[in-house]
């Protein structure tokens, strides 16, 4: 039978609620949203091809630059990849800063999500908000590691900066600050009823959906699906450390999920900070050649690398997979369709903090 | 110089609306234009209003590393925008490909190859402040006495 469609709608390339290009071709039958497709492909440099035949040295700053935003994970992911081929230990003292600055990234990409969210929304106190107290999540990284975006703070073998005690009690107080901050605004998102109406029961992603898309990182858990790749990493393991779990599965429960991994975010820097061990910072090795496959959790979930390397330590073959084209599939094949007006598709879309910087490479 | 043209220079100096375009950027730029909303650096005191429509723009900010898709785009999306406009390219990757530019790359640059840019900010990426100070730098020399100056 053929499918009665009122008119196929696109949004995008360059749409005033998304910061990278990205088109969303809705079918609609008035306002009610039947099917949607994703366009991609505006953003596609080559990463991996050009990473291909060269050291790790240059590769190391070409894996950060996959996202500007999570650029710490993909720093990390690669760097733990070069280690475990190479057989190179990292210093415990180095294995804390790690979880600290990975953690510091994570605060500050979820509060920008956040601030998406309500941005697009139109709530625009909010957002403002959301958006001032990540500038104190940047501080604390550019104190610590010297940069606000591209930091190349993980070597193999462990980090390039200690943290010195001023740049510590400094992360204390921000972190005291961001915690006071987002709890005030996590309360009034909480209990906005205007809020609610946007965000409560729009775009549900059932747990069985969320299964069959491979949804990943928040988007997964605010559907019921316990998992993440920190509680198989080393470090994560001797922090006392659970994953957050929703299942109302709509807009409102991927945004909580997020301000409430931005408290336990601040807590696992807490503890870091208490148990950070005295010692080197840096150990030694040398690169050489083998194949792993990396995994580590992304702020938007599962983030994988492929790495094979010669005995100089040049890349061979690399192959990533990131989290967000999981992410964008549930977001178009499953939250999408049924959403019963079309101002509400740009703020799904965005709930699942889609990056196609990350995705296309 | 007429009174009138007086004026258009006043209030062009303190309206500037700035649409920003991703050609292939890894949003390291990006998050630092939208930084620049952020009370802190208040982008609104100075008269400048980010929203993302070429149509009612004065300033395109160009991000990224010009991907081919964007060959076409780019010049048809300039073209949208109502003279008097400027383009400023944000960060390495417009103006020289950065990292990108190597062997086996997909990328078409640099951006000004397929538009006019009036100014480049470079770094990777560059600061909130430094994006500002761009805008407010460019737009009233570039807008100035624009009548008289068109032929």
């Amino acid at each position: 039978m053929k499918k009665v469609v009122d008119v196929s709608i696109p949004l995008g390339p360059v749409h005033p609620c998304w910061k990278e290009p990205a088109r969303i071709k809705c079918e609609t039958r008035g306002e009610k949203v039947l099917s949607a497709e994703v366009e991609l492909g505006y953003m596609k440099k080559g990463i991996e091809r050009i990473m291909k035949g060269r050291p790790w040295q240059e590769v190391l700053f070409l894996a950060e630059r996959v996202c500007g935003i999570c650029s710490v994970i993909h720093n990390m992911v690669f760097i733990e990849g070069m280690e475990a081929i190479s057989g190179i230990t990292v210093p415990d003292r180095a294995a804390y800063l790690r979880v600290v600055v990975n953690e510091l990234d994570r605060i500050q990409s979820h509060l920008l999500a956040n601030f998406s969210f309500c941005y697009t929304i139109e709530h625009e106190t909010l957002a403002m908000y959301l958006l001032n107290t990540r500038e104190r999540a940047m501080d604390s990284l550019e104190r610590i590691t010297g940069a606000r975006v591209n930091k190349a703070y993980m070597i193999p073998g462990g980090v390039r900066f200690d943290l010195r005690d001023a740049d510590r009690a400094a992360l204390c107080a921000d972190l005291d600050h961001m915690e006071e901050a987002v709890n005030r605004y996590a309360r009034m998102f909480e209990g906005g009823p205007l809020i609610a109406t946007r965000a409560k029961g729009v775009g549900i992603l059932t747990r069985e959906q969320a299964r069959i898309a491979r949804a990943v990182g928040p988007t997964a858990r605010a559907s019921g699906i316990a998992e993440d790749l920190r509680l198989a990493h080393p470090t994560y393991r001797r922090l006392q450390f659970a994953p957050i779990v929703r299942t109302e599965g709509d807009n409102f429960a991927r945004i909580m999920v997020r301000f409430q991994e931005i408290f336990q975010s601040i807590m696992l820097v807490r503890q870091c900070l208490h148990d950070l061990p005295a010692g080197p910072i840096r150990g030694g090795g040398t690169c050489g050649a083998g194949e792993t496959v990396s995994r580590g959790e992304a702020p938007r979930g599962e983030l994988s690398y492929f790495i094979r390397s010669d005995e100089y330590g040049r890349i061979t073959d690399i192959a990533i997979r990131t989290p967000s084209i999981m992410n964008i599939d549930a977001c178009t094949h499953y939250m999408l369709p049924g959403v019963t007006s079309l101002a509400d598709v740009t703020s799904v879309f965005v709930s699942a903090d889609p990056c196609i910087a990350c995705n296309e490479r | 110089m007429s009174l009138l043209q007086d004026v258009k220079n006043w209030v062009r100096a303190r309206s500037i609306h700035v649409s920003y375009v991703d050609v292939g950027s890894c949003n390291g730029c990006d998050i630092e234009i939208l930084a620049c909303l952020a009370p802190r650096y208040d982008i609104e005191q100075y008269g400048i209003y980010v929203h993302n429509n070429p149509r009612e723009a004065d300033i395109l900010l160009v991000v990224g590393a010009m991907t081919p898709p964007w060959v076409e785009r780019l010049p048809a999306l300039w073209a949208k925008i109502p003279p008097p406009r400027a383009a400023i390219a944000i960060g390495n990757c417009p103006i020289s490909g950065c990292v990108f530019n190597r062997r086996e790359t997909y990328i078409l640059g640099p951006v000004s190859k397929y538009i006019p840019i009036a100014a480049e900010v470079p770094g990777c990426p560059p600061r909130p402040t430094e994006i500002l100070s761009a805008v407010l730098s460019v737009a009233p020399t570039v807008f100035r006495d624009y009548e008289v100056k068109r032929p």
